[in-house]
């Protein structure tokens, strides 16, 4: 007899994988990019291509000059490139996407020792970043292509742009002439992920048919994000449009996609919900009271840093005590 | 719990052989929970069949029986599946013939001590796997108010239970009663699952037919799900209650046996025959074809395959004792049946575990785990050596039965560290 394997059990195993997962996650995010070269032109489709070949690259330089195993196939790399390019402009310069993804990977990863190890969101530290340094590039808005029109022009900086509808919203433009049908198509201006909802909400529906995410941490974020913001609306208390706060801005993108990820988020679903309800606070905090119009990726951040002290404190009860 | 893939098929459906003629028998003199028995026989010794070989040294410990005519070899350390190495009394029978018990006589006038010193006489341990002595169990120091009897087999694989359900209910039935009548308990749950479609047909039957005299008498028919037939698991499906952490089943007054110890209570006391002989599944990938084999305790696996009962289909790559979920992976086919082997798995190269990656903390073995633990935080304060810590997240109350790990995308050796954690914490 040949040598046999002695190892611990269990000798069975479900055919999930890290792997699997990413990717799922990845085809998930696909038709709101596809929808965004629809809405942008190929701008956006250069934006997409560069965010996920630059991060890829970023990772498996670092992993071969630190004599790690490279591991680019388990598609972490290729989302947090993905995230990152969807919380750009379509007509962000190239170098912003190269840097932006360089730093997510980098700084947002490998520097806190790879996969499972980072504090917080890798594509949201690199968005962050980027505004923090460039927040010139980083509010200028294209605005949706009228049909056909200059569909070619790639990082195309001078497109003609627009404001996003929470920005009109925050320099106190009384009516936005934009209908809760256009905020959900995504033909208004803003980051190039962040804005077909109807694109989004298809991906967010698989991911929850198949298990890779639950409703917990999304659906408390939204229903936070909705309920205060109409407490506090601009025309006094239980005023607030609601469904505006909901369908603008990037809260759908990081709600199903970005505070869900696995591991910067509370590992039980008494933390999720914790979790969710605090970033939805913060974002309607700095929507409303902050100095930028929109908050989501700074709540999401701030809840990562949370995230090891909810988890303290919301472990499961164990069973028989 | 969790519905794991089951691969009870064909298993399920196979009808039981015998090889009952082994060449040599390696009788481990720990085969039990508690104290190794004590060998009385000396090399060269001629045993009758079901003649003592070794008794129990103190109260916590279990006989044990020559299991045909045999002539002593020596007692030596052998292959044992869970010490690796254990004292054993190695033998070779000198009769082929199979030994008849006489069916013993006025049953029911027998009174409770006397039916405890029989399954004591007979060395009856738990057959689901603990292998406890079943005497110390019968003599519970609280009231029992709830029998439950364990037929939900929830590994996948084993079949064992199954078909001794299927083939001698009759006789696990009998085999109750007597239990009921040493404990006297209030009532009775006879637990299955409902992935027992043939035993739930006969089940039912007895049921409606009320033929035993059984206390309240209940029939249970559970979600299959792993791991349903933990007995704390087990209870809390069937009672709603919940055994306090670090306590025993009889602090909420239950107690539960499997029912292939119900079947050898049945033996001992209907034909003074004691635990000898186990139904033993043998099935995997690499084998030509399943079976289900009724093998004398002692036997050796490479026995079944010299005699030609199991033949490979493919070179295993892991041998396993017990189910796939909690059995123990061994490296030469040297190791015997014990009283507690429910089964045998040889499982070929594609189920050789993948490379262990970083926990991507996606919470499913924190959602899945039946004892409400935070296994990955155990075992990332396991890796670190922070017993405390590890303590804290629950690791002494782990019940290993490897959900976490079976669920783990990234291949993590969660039940390994924590049991590490457990051993520490345990000094």
């Amino acid at each position: 007899m040949n040598k046999l394997t002695v190892s611990y059990s269990p000798h069975l195993h479900t055919n999930q994988s890290c792997a699997k997962i990413m990717w799922s996650v990845f085809a998930s995010l696909l038709p709101a990019g596809i929808a965004a070269i629809f809405i942008f032109g190929a701008a956006a489709l250069w934006v997409i291509l560069l965010g996920v070949i630059s991060a890829l690259v970023t990772e498996g330089l670092l992993q071969y000059f630190n004599k790690k195993k490279i591991t680019l196939s388990d598609g972490s790399a290729a989302l947090t490139g993905l995230l990152l390019s969807y919380n750009l402009p379509a007509n962000s310069p190239w170098w912003l996407v190269v840097i932006g993804s360089f730093f997510s990977v980098f700084i947002g990863k490998q520097i806190f020792g790879g996969l499972g190890q980072n504090i917080f969101n890798p594509a949201l530290v690199g968005r962050v970043f980027l505004m923090t340094c460039w927040p010139k590039y980083m509010t200028n808005f294209m605005k949706p292509l009228d049909a056909g029109i200059n569909f070619f022009k790639s990082f195309n900086y001078d497109a003609v742009t627009a404001a996003t509808p929470l920005m009109m919203a925050k320099e106190g433009k009384a009516v936005i002439d934009i209908s809760y049908w256009d905020l959900f198509l995504g033909k208004h201006g803003g980051c190039l992920g962040e804005v077909c909802i109807l694109a989004l909400l298809a991906g967010a529906l698989f991911l929850l048919l198949k298990k890779y995410i639950s409703w917990h941490i999304p659906i408390i974020y939204i229903a936070t994000v909705g309920v205060f913001s109409w407490i506090f609306g601009s025309k006094g208390l239980f005023s607030g449009d609601f469904l505006f706060s909901i369908l603008s801005g990037g809260l759908i993108l990081g709600a199903f996609f970005m505070a869900t990820d696995y591991v910067t988020s509370p590992l039980t679903r008494k933390g999720q919900a914790i979790f969710a309800a605090g970033c939805g606070i913060l974002t309607v905090v700095i929507r409303l009271w902050g100095g930028y119009p929109e908050g989501v990726s700074y709540a999401i951040l701030m809840m990562n840093a949370a995230t090891p002290i909810i988890d303290r404190y919301t472990k499961n009860r164990i069973f028989g005590r | 719990m969790l519905r794991v893939e089951e691969h009870k098929s064909p298993q399920h459906n196979l009808s039981c052989e015998k090889f009952l003629n082994p060449q040599r028998l390696y009788l481990p003199l720990s085969q039990h929970t508690g104290r190794p028995s004590q060998a009385c026989v000396k090399p060269q010794d001629i045993a009758e069949c079901a003649q003592v070989i070794a008794l129990e040294d103190g109260h916590i410990s279990a006989r044990l029986h020559a299991p045909k005519k045999i002539k002593i070899i020596s007692i030596d350390d052998w292959y044992h599946p869970i010490l690796k190495k254990a004292k054993c009394i190695i033998a070779e029978p000198i009769e082929t013939e199979e030994h008849k018990f006489i069916p013993r006589e006025k049953i029911g006038a027998i009174g409770k001590e006397a039916l405890l010193q029989i399954i004591r006489d007979s060395g009856i341990v738990g057959m689901g796997g603990a292998a406890f002595p079943t005497h110390v169990k019968l003599r519970p120091p609280k009231k029992i108010e709830t029998l439950i009897i364990n037929g939900c087999e929830c590994e996948p694989y084993l079949a064992s239970d199954y078909r001794l359900m299927v083939e001698k209910l009759d006789e696990i039935f009998k085999g109750i009663e007597i239990i009921c009548k040493i404990i006297e308990p209030r009532e009775v749950i006879f637990v299955v699952e409902d992935n027992k479609t043939e035993a739930r047909k006969k089940l039912h039957l007895a049921f409606s037919l009320k033929k035993y005299k059984l206390p309240n008498f209940s029939l249970e028919i559970l979600k299959t799900a792993y791991p349903q037939g933990g007995e704390k698991q087990l209870i809390y499906s069937t009672k709603k209650s919940k055994v306090p952490s670090g306590g025993l089943p009889l602090d909420v007054g239950c107690i539960v046996h499997n029912v292939a110890t119900c079947f050898a209570i049945y033996e001992a006391v209907y034909f003074d025959k004691p635990l000898i002989e186990r139904l033993v599944t043998f099935a995997g990938d690499a084998l030509v074809s399943p079976k289900n084999v009724w093998v004398k305790i002692g036997t050796p696996l490479n026995e079944l395959f010299d005699k030609g009962v199991l033949q490979f289909k493919t070179e295993p790559k892991k041998i396993i004792c017990g189910g796939p979920m909690m059995g123990i992976a061994l490296d030469n086919l040297n190791y015997p049946v014990l009283k507690g082997t429910g089964g045998f798995l040889f499982l070929s190269k594609d189920y050789l575990l993948g490379e262990e990656g970083p926990c991507i903390r996606c919470g499913s073995c924190v959602r899945e785990c039946p004892m409400s633990l935070m296994p990955t935080l155990i075992d990332l304060a396991s890796r670190n050596e922070n017993w405390e810590q590890a303590l804290i997240y629950g690791s002494a109350d782990c019940i290993e039965c490897g959900i976490c790990s079976y669920v783990c995308p990234t291949n993590r050796r969660l039940v390994q560290s924590i049991k590490q954690a457990k051993i520490k914490t345990l000094k």
